[in-house]
């Protein structure tokens, strides 16, 4: 019943929506806007705001938008008439005689939906002009708990925080106390609004009535660049706008993917960007003859890790382990690496972690693991050598067994002529499988240790080439999330200098096995990879989604 | 001929510390054959006597009741629960009251019935917190109802069963409003619900529900027992019919309820009452409660039914009828409901919100002499706004009055705007004057 569709007429726009859809959803659909703040398609519909009143050919009075679904065919709306601007008037002058209009030192000026609209519906003029505005003296700034900082005076009441909290994370912190134009938000007593997701509600917030503790006087919007990208705190792989100014992330937005993460993300990933400022490696170094490590070019380091390799793989002592937090090219480069070493010890770290749930309409999804990307470095043939990717990757998918990765770091390939390739490259943490004591004391027996990674971090001390890589907002490239679904990132800005990407690096290094070897940026790395992937045929990054694909789930 | 009561039969004049009838002296008076009557003939006779009568309700909106009754889905498996509004807290409205705490079987009559009629095995009689008296003796007539066999599993042996409960409220105009009062008995706070679905169709724990009146249930045993035409015959024309209760108040000399064949003029119920307190001259009258518009003294004649009050600009609504003589200072008496009103705002929607308590602010602003010559404009401007772009009524309910102050009364708001100050002495309603200040 529910997949019947039906047409409406919006502003003189036909368009085809499913039956019982509202007319804010079906004017997106038609190209014209129907402005409103109380409305959010993941929450109940309380029509409070009045802001969407349209005019519905044979209805009398005005109806709201969010309320009215479209049943039956032929429904006509006008939103472009004179009745509806004058309403949308009214209701943004109520919204804003109370008001404190201090944009000025607002931090949601400049996102700010009472800005937009009562610029592009308001009055150019007030007519409160004799009475006092009401104010909700000491609630300026009230912590409603560790993420999120509550400004009643800017608030307008359309309750998107209280039904988030009661529908989405279902954790009902916040409340509608009080009544008539004393109403007001808050936690409950003896409450904390600490749930994982509380950050979305300074998110769906339309003013800044509620703001971040994170980003709150951090930046000025405007100034802000923003690069769709993704979030790699966990594997759930969030679809992010990664928002920065001047080479610096400023704040993770989410971005709305309904296959994902819907509207949300959760506060740990919101801070994961923080480790980025760090004890960045910014150039290649190399430990000398008295064992102490000094800086050196890249053309040296690479030549030196190509001697290192050489030697080990006569010896057959090579092994190469990545992080998850490789990107799906960067895996396909160091799995070339080892094919052109033609070593069997090779294989990506599972970093089993916190479980992180991110809801969705189809019943949500988690992220196991702290990094994003293990699945897409197993799709690219880092696993056993001999398998073809997806059997490999559903070898090593079982959480039981021990992989070649965790064998190689457990002493597989210890000796006295055993060379291992490091790539680190996500965030540092006591959780790191390559900070653990064990591992690093197997590493040490090891002798030469070749680390990519863009942190100074216990791995670093250990190792005898550091080859300074881009954090995953310099780079570009793909990661394959717990579902197995492949999503792009952009590049945000450009690492600093002395800084390669790992695509940048390891190309070069597989060029000096292969010098036939043409592929140097991401798109064509991905695209070779793709070639001869059957997961992945007919895929061309430059024609990827903005929501990723769906690639076929392995068995278990 | 004089008008005999109907609904106030029982009840001689009332004061408020009357002792209820009881079950005994009810059924001796004929009370309960109207339900046995109802029981014989089966739920759609019910519905069509009913009908047929033009029973409209008397909470404020005036829908015809049985229209509302026939609204219920007959086939659907979920329960199905007449809820009964006895919140009434319409300022000026004293009916309800009365009729509980002098005659609650004639209301639990009326609830059996309409719950027969529309297939309800619960009804909710949602009464208004500060009634505690009523609340109490409505409950020691429903357990005799219970031991007489005429409430529980089979009403009057007849095997259908029916339940009743008293929902004492927490004191709030806005659980007036059904769907307010819907949230309210079901435990959460009380603000009304997005419409459509009207309740007849997702109501009290989102199974069909009828809501009314206690007033209009009262009407409903005689409906039954006497006739459909009987009924329809009392009244201004087939649109307006039946017994009305007006409760009368302000500057009157016998405030009180008073019983009339609907559609009485205002000279019609002074007469009743005394006239205007101190014989005085009647400057203005509300006549159905705080949001209905104010009518001035020349449409005392007007009668007051629902289309008649309506076409004269104002409305019926509870039929709250405030009386004020020529001392009142217009003014402040709308100053003073538009801050009931902004007091009772629930909060949730934009207009009312803010424009109850903008309203508020301005006619306060006015009366205390600091007036704007733009105000009454502005005031016509800020109703229009809150006018017909609200979530439940209570918006148009504070336009009502404002909006007739300025359209009806606008040289005594340009008085105060020019003098800078209230032309008019302060009198209480008990006549002593008590200066100028306020």
């Amino acid at each position: 019943m529910s997949s019947s569709m039906v047409s409406v007429t919006i502003d003189g726009r036909t368009v085809e929506v499913e039956a019982g859809s509202n007319l804010v959803d079906a004017s997106f659909k038609a190209g014209v806007q129907i402005p409103h703040y109380c409305y959010h398609p993941r929450l109940s519909v309380v029509g409070q705001c009045r802001m969407c009143l349209v005019k519905i050919e044979g209805v009398p009075k005005l109806q709201t938008g969010c309320t009215t679904q479209i049943t039956k065919d032929g429904m006509v709306v006008r939103i472009d008439d004179d009745e509806v601007r004058a309403a949308q008037e009214g209701i943004m002058e109520f919204l804003l005689i109370n008001h404190p209009l201090d944009c000025p030192i607002c931090d949601q000026a400049g996102e700010c939906a009472l800005q937009d609209y009562s610029f592009k519906h308001g009055q150019a003029f007030s007519r409160f002009s004799y009475e006092d505005k009401r104010t909700y003296p000491g609630k300026e700034r009230i912590p409603l708990g560790p993420n999120v900082v509550l400004n009643m005076n800017r608030c307008i009441q359309c309750t998107l925080c209280v039904r988030f909290t009661e529908e989405i994370t279902q954790t009902g912190e916040l409340g509608f106390f009080q009544r008539g134009s004393r109403a007001e938000i808050g936690v409950f007593p003896g409450k904390e609004l600490d749930n994982p997701l509380s950050t979305c509600v300074v998110d769906i917030c339309p003013v800044g009535a509620l703001t971040s503790t994170q980003f709150r006087f951090a930046e000025r919007v405007w100034y802000l660049d923003k690069t769709p990208s993704l979030c790699t705190g966990c594997d759930a792989g969030c679809n992010i706008t990664l928002e920065h100014r001047q080479g610096k992330i400023r704040r993770y937005k989410p971005r709305t993917n309904v296959e994902v993460n819907d509207y949300w993300m959760c506060d740990f990933g919101r801070t994961t960007f923080l480790s980025y400022e760090e004890d960045r490696l910014t150039t290649p170094q190399r430990r000398d003859a008295q064992g102490q490590m000094r800086a050196t070019t890249w053309d040296q380091a690479l030549s030196s890790v190509y001697h290192f390799l050489i030697d080990g793989a006569a010896m057959g002592t090579v092994g190469i382990v990545a992080r998850g937090a490789a990107t799906t090219e960067e895996a396909y480069l160091l799995r070339l690496l080892a094919d052109s070493l033609e070593t069997p010890h090779r294989g990506v770290l599972r970093e089993p972690g916190p479980v992180r749930s991110i809801p969705n309409l189809n019943g949500g999804l988690t992220g196991r693991e702290i990094t994003p990307n293990r699945r897409g470095a197993l799709l690219a043939g880092l696993g056993p050598a001999g398998l073809g990717p997806e059997d490999s990757e559903a070898s090593a998918d079982s959480a039981t067994s021990p992989g070649e990765a965790e064998k190689i770091l457990g002493g597989a390939v210890n000796g006295a002529h055993s060379v291992l390739l490091i790539f680190d490259g996500g965030r540092a943490g006591s959780d790191n499988a390559l900070s653990r004591p064990a591992a690093l004391e197997s590493l040490r027996q090891a002798q030469t240790v070749v680390v990519l990674g863009w942190a100074s971090t216990e791995l670093t001390q250990v190792a005898d080439i550091v080859l300074p890589i881009a954090t995953h907002a310099e780079t570009e490239g793909t990661l394959v999330n717990s579902q197995h679904r492949l999503q792009k990132f952009e590049r945000a800005f450009l690492p600093p200098s002395g800084v390669r990407t790992g695509v940048e690096a390891l190309s070069d290094l597989v060029r000096r096995f292969r010098s036939d070897f043409a592929a140097q940026t991401v798109s064509e790395v991905f695209d070779l990879m793709a070639g001869e992937t059957p997961s992945l045929e007919g895929i061309r990054l430059a024609g990827l989604p903005a929501g990723g694909i769906q690639l076929p789930v392995p068995p278990e | 001929m004089a008008f005999e009561a109907v609904l106030l039969r029982r009840s001689s004049g009332a004061t408020a510390l009357e002792v209820p009838v009881g079950l005994k002296e009810y059924r001796a008076d004929g009370g309960y054959e109207g339900l046995e009557k109802a029981l014989s003939v089966g739920p759609e006779e019910v519905i069509e006597e009913v009908k047929a009568s033009g029973l409209r309700g008397r909470g404020g909106a005036g829908f015809p009741a049985a229209v509302k009754w026939s609204f219920i889905p007959k086939s659907d498996n979920k329960p199905k629960y007449l809820v009964c509004n006895a919140d009434e807290s319409e300022p000026g409205t004293f009916k309800d009251r009365l009729l509980i705490e002098t005659d609650p079987h004639q209301l639990i009559e009326g609830c059996a019935i309409c719950c027969y009629a529309v297939g309800a095995h619960t009804c909710y009689i949602y009464i208004r917190g500060e009634y505690v008296r009523q609340a109490e003796i409505l409950e020691t007539a429903i357990r005799q109802a219970y031991d007489a066999g005429v409430l529980g599993d089979s009403v009057l042996k007849s095997g259908f069963k029916l339940d009743m409960r008293v929902h004492r409220g927490a004191g709030a105009y806005i659980c007036g409003e059904e769907t307010g009062m819907l949230e309210s008995l079901e435990g959460r706070r009380g603000q009304p619900r997005v419409k459509p679905p009207f309740p007849a169709i997702v109501g009290a724990f989102g199974a069909p529900t009828v809501i009314n009146n206690v007033e209009t249930l009262c009407n409903v045993p005689h409906i039954m027992t006497r006739g459909a035409d009987w009924f329809s015959e009392i009244g201004t024309d087939e649109r307006n019919t039946g017994p009305k209760l007006y409760c009368i108040s302000g500057h009157v000399e016998r405030p009180g309820v008073y019983e009339f064949p609907i559609g009485v003029t205002l000279n019609g119920l002074l007469e009743a009452a005394g006239g205007v307190l101190g014989g005085r001259p009647l400057k203005a009258f509300i006549p159905g409660g705080a949001s209905a518009p104010i009518l001035s003294a020349e449409q005392s004649h007007v009668p007051m039914d629902f289309d008649s009050l309506a076409k004269a600009g104002s409305m019926l609504g509870s039929a709250a009828v405030v009386v004020m003589d020529d001392t009142t200072c217009l003014v402040r008496a709308v100053y003073r409901l538009a801050k009931f009103f902004a007091h009772e705002s629930c909060g949730q929607c934009t207009p009312c919100r803010e424009g109850t308590n903008w309203s508020q602010m301005v006619l306060g602003r006015i009366e205390s002499g600091n007036g704007r010559p733009e105000d009454p404009e502005l005031l016509l401007r800020m109703t229009g706004n809150m006018s017909g772009t609200a979530l439940c009524a209570l918006s148009d309910a504070c336009v009502g009055p404002v909006r007739s102050l300025v359209q009806n009364f606008r040289p005594e708001i340009e008085e105060h705007i020019t003098s800078g100050r209230c032309p008019l002495p302060y009198r209480s309603v008990f006549g002593k004057t008590a200066g100028t200040g306020h």
